[in-house]
């Protein structure tokens, strides 16, 4: 009886220990949102598959200029702008890198309001029909530190050829520390490795996969009147210089015309390749055998 | 001496795998390719959501039994290489597994170790165990259900075989041999069966055992009329059981997740991605429609009837008949992956004494066409996906010609087989009465 009273005590007391602890844990992280669909998720991408199923270009544009009418963070008067924004597609083959070569400008009294430590780069890649991120690696490069946070959304299925499959988005944040300020801005440069789904069906061989520039964002954590808060910043894309010629993957592709002369060739192949089988299971009976004791 | 050596193969094997895991480990942090495989990344992750009370199909291109997720739970909580040990300990249960089997046939002490070489230093074998793939795991069991079947331990036998179709599907293309070496010429009720010793072989034939034999119709019906033995009833049930024991479980646990990603994905698997199987660009070119019956069909036949035709010549003699079928089945099938191999590698230390191949030059001469059509597949191969050329034509051109390869070394090894039934008929009661 004594001992089940102890039982008691002690339960009780532990559990007041991990209420306090989840209590003290849960002050120290101030409640964060920059708009609306934020105070949840980090990721803005998520928060528009969570509404759509599908990624159309222009439905993300809307959605995103609909988001952005925060009260709170519209005072804030912070602008940043995109100078440079560069894509190139590096390797050869299904499995290749997209470099971005990023240059935002900012007004550097606005950001003296901000903590240090406080900004970091968003970047969302809409990748075309045919090209795909794999979001285990991404989050492996994360682990290593490549990235702050990077994941991809829509249709990341790794086997779908594009027939099957729908389009993916890729979104990474990069932190923007104050010793990453060159001039009047940030530059910076990521890596992106994607890979190429099997492509339709085509005439010629190849099939043109063309990418999208990407949005960048700059999310920074504001100091408010009772607490701190984060926003989201849209950047101004006025007079961006970006490459003159378009990223364009050539992924090769199955030719219609080769439909017969494979389907054909295959299953004689394979007809043809079950007779020597069954003529060794003939002949190898007949010399070697087994005497039974 | 021969234990002696046996022990010392092992130590060493043991000592390269850790050396590879600890490589790996290395391999892993500091160069940008991983040593380990992707698919022990998707079991790590699997394993982590069981402990955390998921579903390990929450991880996507999860497509194996919950049961390795499992397993490899302690990657999570003791250390993340811990599968990879298991791994590699199930690959040096398998060289022991070999010297078993090799000894209850009577095969020679220095033959049996040969035959263990083969597998223990395997470069292919040894470096899919210490790279995470789980496979290592399906052979040993392959080799102790032969080991059970052997020593006429049938129950442990049917319990295992349940459980390793659960877990691969693919043993099932053995069902059939086994059946039919649950003969009641060999298993007795209270008798061990009788194995036939390795010294007896004989390789002059006396007698034509052709066509004749292996379409004796007579043999047929004597087969038809006795395949209802108690052996046999007993195997079917105990095996059917735990397959469907397990597989009913984690259905009722992880629902149509568990179906559809560990059971029907195999069952019905067409890759339109280029591998090594003669059907793979003939399956992208339809892949915009739906094969018909007729189609899937006749893909289907060419594989059944192999099967079938090895099944019958070779069942009496069946780890030499696993060892065919899975040659045949992996070079007939619509989908071939580099790990499928290790299917038949574990198999193939089991027939070497019993072949009358030399290294020199015609074993010499089987390995290098087989590796030199799988490299020259490589090479297509690599043209296509790392340098991004349109070479679909050349590819699977280069896979017929790996089918080719394939079938030529096949046909010789059976050709230079020497056919050996693993058990001894026994003397009925009947037949003494007779007497």
């Amino acid at each position: 009886m004594e001992y089940q009273g102890i039982q008691v005590l002690l339960h009780l007391r532990l559990g007041i220990i991990l209420s306090l602890l989840a209590g003290i844990s849960y002050c120290k992280h101030p409640p964060s949102f920059f708009f609306e669909v934020s105070r949840s998720r980090k990721y803005i991408t998520e928060a528009y598959f969570q509404k759509h199923d599908i990624l159309i270009d222009r439905v993300f544009q809307d959605f995103i200029s609909n988001e952005f009418s925060h009260g709170f963070c519209r005072k804030q008067n912070f602008m940043p702008k995109l100078l440079v924004i560069q894509q190139q597609l590096i390797g050869e083959g299904s499995h290749r890198h997209l470099t971005l070569s990023i240059k935002i400008e900012i007004q550097l009294e606005v950001l003296s309001k901000f903590p240090s430590h406080s900004c970091e780069a968003i970047l969302v890649e809409r990748l075309p029909s045919g090209v795909f991120a794999d979001p285990f690696e991404l989050e492996h490069l994360t682990r290593r530190g490549v990235f702050t946070d990077a994941s991809a959304f829509g249709d990341t299925d790794l086997e779908l050829p594009t027939v099957r499959a729908n389009r993916s988005a890729v979104e990474v944040h990069m932190d923007l520390s104050r010793n990453m300020l060159s001039g009047n801005g940030w530059e910076f440069n990521i890596e992106l490795p994607l890979h190429a789904r099997y492509a339709p069906l085509g005439k010629h061989g190849y099939t043109r996969v063309e990418f999208v520039s990407p949005d960048v964002f700059v999310q920074c954590i504001v100091e408010g009147n009772s607490h701190n808060q984060r926003c989201i910043f849209s950047s101004t894309n006025d007079g961006v210089i970006s490459n003159s010629t378009a990223t364009v993957w050539e992924v090769p592709s199955g030719i219609v015309k080769h439909t017969k002369l494979v389907a054909v060739l295959t299953f004689i192949s394979a007809v043809v390749g079950t007779l020597p089988i069954f003529m060794a299971c003939v002949f190898c009976s007949e010399n070697s055998y087994y005497k039974q004791s | 001496m021969g234990v002696l050596n046996i022990r010392s193969l092992i130590i060493f094997s043991a000592i390269l795998r850790v050396f590879l895991i600890v490589y790996g480990e290395w391999q892993d942090t500091h160069m940008e390719v991983r040593y380990t495989d992707v698919d022990y990344l998707v079991f790590s992750d699997a394993a982590a959501l069981v402990v955390a009370g998921k579903s390990p199909y929450k991880r996507s291109t999860y497509r194996y039994s919950p049961l390795i997720a499992y397993i490899l739970t302690p990657n999570s909580f003791i250390h993340r290489s811990w599968g990879k040990f298991l791994f590699s300990a199930s690959d040096l249960l398998v060289g022991y597994f070999i010297r078993i089997i090799l000894k209850l046939r009577g095969v020679p002490e220095n033959l049996s170790i040969y035959s263990v070489i083969v597998w223990l230093f395997n470069p292919f074998t040894f470096t899919i165990g210490t790279r995470g793939n789980c496979e290592p795991i399906i052979c040993a069991i392959i080799l102790w259900i032969i080991i059970c079947l052997i020593r006429g331990n049938l129950f442990q036998g049917a319990v295992w075989y349940g459980l390793v179709v659960h877990m691969r599907i693919y043993p099932i293309i053995y069902a059939l041999p086994i059946v039919l070496i649950l003969d009641p010429n060999h298993f007795q009720p209270g008798k061990k069966p009788s194995i036939i010793d390795w010294n007896s072989r004989q390789h002059k034939s006396n007698e034509n055992l052709g066509l004749s034999k292996l379409f004796d119709l007579n043999r047929l019906w004597v087969l038809f009329q006795s395949i209802f033995t108690r052996p046999r009833i007993l195997f079917g049930l105990i095996s059917a059981t735990i397959f469907f024991f397990f597989t009913g479980t984690f259905f009722y646990l992880y629902e149509w997740e568990f179906m559809h990603e560990a059971l029907l994905y195999h069952l019905t698997r067409t890759d339109p991605r280029h591998n090594f199987s003669i059907y793979f660009y003939h399956i992208y070119l339809n892949y915009e429609r739906e094969l018909s019956v007729l189609e899937k069909l006749i893909s289907f036949l060419p594989q059944l009837i192999v099967q079938i035709v090895l099944i019958f010549r070779f069942a009496q003699d069946f780890p030499f008949c696993f060892f065919v079928q899975t040659v045949a089945f992996v070079a007939f099938n619509k989908v071939i992956t580099a790990q499928y191999f290790v299917w038949f590698f574990c198999l193939l230390p089991l027939i070497l004494p019993w072949s009358k191949m030399k290294l020199k030059w015609e074993g010499t001469f089987c390995i290098l066409l087989w590796i030199g059509a799988q490299t020259h597949w490589l090479f297509w191969g690599y043209m296509l996906e790392f340098k991004g050329k349109q070479v679909f034509l050349q590819l699977w051109a280069a896979s017929l010609l790996f089918f080719a390869a394939n079938i030529y070394v096949l046909i010789t090894i059976i050709l230079r087989h020497t056919y050996s039934p693993v058990f001894k008929h026994l003397v009925t009661s009947h037949s003494q009465k007779t007497k």
